[in-house]
């Protein structure tokens, strides 16, 4: 089980769904909603400066685009990797899914791609045995369809 | 996490079979039961029911997740077929300024029409004066012709009466001194005499029909004025 996660997404009622999926899934009892990408990277490099590695969550899943941010996910998921240490195991959760941002995001070090639709559960299941990799940096970026 | 007050785990058990009241959360998960095997059996219950809200809650929340994609994919049409509105409603606004600007053209092509009608009514009414002027100035004139003509033809008639009674005089006159130097003269009146009395006849008898001529023309005359 994942020590704690941190999701950020605009979309209040995705954070009951993936809160309530990874309860259920025993993906993590620890998880952190945020609104804005903004609010994430203040997080994270409050955290960063003061070497404060209890309250970094251990992975983070971001949406792609986060209406009220003044960046998007991949450019948070770049900030988070090479600004703020990389530590870390992040992706992409989007509803999304285009090749070209794929790109983009591999780039910025994402580690997976999470397409979010009506039935998540399956790709979070999925996503919980892959853990392991992505924790150990041995598991390639993959796009959970 | 270990719970070691039993009283607790007691009370919390009887909350469950009696009320039906348990934990919640991912707290239960993180509390450990510590080998008691009837806690153990609460804990895994409380669990089972935390699971079932949560896949409840999921399915609640997935259903609303949906309708509110619906929604807003309605949301996103109503805005469509506000703007389709909005634009119509502008084409009409542009097509009503259009119309009313050629209203106002019309207006004012319909005021100067009225206007030039007036003057033209106008001076239609100052050609009718005019033409009764010249109308009337005819007819003075004609009068005025006429009378002079009558007047001259009255005079004429005067004089052709008065020369004519002037004859008659001097012819009745002359004959009647002819008549009477005879007589008084004890000449032969037996010719001069028939001839004044025919002469006199033939006289009194052309003066009324010269007279009864004139009246006759006048009377003509004022019958065709008529």
């Amino acid at each position: 089980m994942i020590s704690s996660i941190m999701l950020v997404d605009d979309e209040d009622l995705f954070h009951l769904v993936f809160e309530d999926a990874c309860s259920l899934l025993d993906i993590s009892l620890s998880i952190k909603s945020l609104n804005s990408a903004d609010e994430a990277e203040k997080q994270f490099k409050k955290w960063f400066e003061s070497n404060d590695k209890t309250h970094r969550p251990e992975c983070v899943f971001v949406d792609l685009n986060i209406i009220g941010s003044s960046f998007d996910g991949i450019e948070l998921i770049r900030k988070i990797n090479f600004e703020y240490g990389n530590n870390v195991v992040i992706g992409i959760i989007s509803s999304s899914n285009e090749p070209t941002e794929q790109a983009k995001a591999l780039q910025a070090g994402a580690q997976f791609w999470i397409i979010k639709t009506d039935d998540i559960e399956p790709r979070l299941e999925e996503f919980r045995n892959d853990y392991d990799g992505y924790k150990n940096r041995t598991g390639s970026f993959k796009i959970y369809r | 996490m270990i719970i070691n007050d039993d009283n607790l785990k007691k009370e919390l058990i009887t909350l469950l079979d009696e009320r039906n009241i348990s934990l919640e959360g991912n707290l239960v998960r993180l509390i450990d039961p510590n080998g008691d095997e009837e806690f153990q059996t609460y804990l895994t219950t409380c669990i089972e029911k935390d699971k079932e809200v949560r896949k409840r809650r999921l399915e609640i929340t997935k259903q609303v997740q949906n309708q509110n994609k619906e929604l807003t994919i309605l949301n996103d049409e109503n805005v469509k077929i506000m703007q389709e509105l909005q634009q119509t409603l502008k084409d009409m606004e542009d097509s009503k300024n259009h119309i009313e600007l050629q209203n106002r053209e019309l207006i004012a092509w319909k005021q100067d029409n009225e206007r030039m009608s007036l003057e033209l009514r106008d001076e239609m009414i100052k050609s009718e004066n005019a033409r009764i002027s010249a109308e009337n100035a005819k007819k003075s004139a004609e009068d005025d012709l006429d009378l002079l003509q009558k007047k001259t033809q009255t005079e004429l008639i005067g004089r052709i009466v008065k020369v004519a009674l002037y004859v008659i005089i001097g012819v009745g006159i002359s004959t009647t001194l002819m008549y009477i130097f005879s007589m008084l003269t004890g000449k032969d009146t037996q010719m001069i005499g028939s001839t004044w009395s025919n002469m006199f006849g033939i006289l009194l008898t052309n003066a009324f029909s010269i007279i009864g001529t004139i009246m006759g023309v006048k009377y003509a005359s004022e019958k065709k004025d008529e």
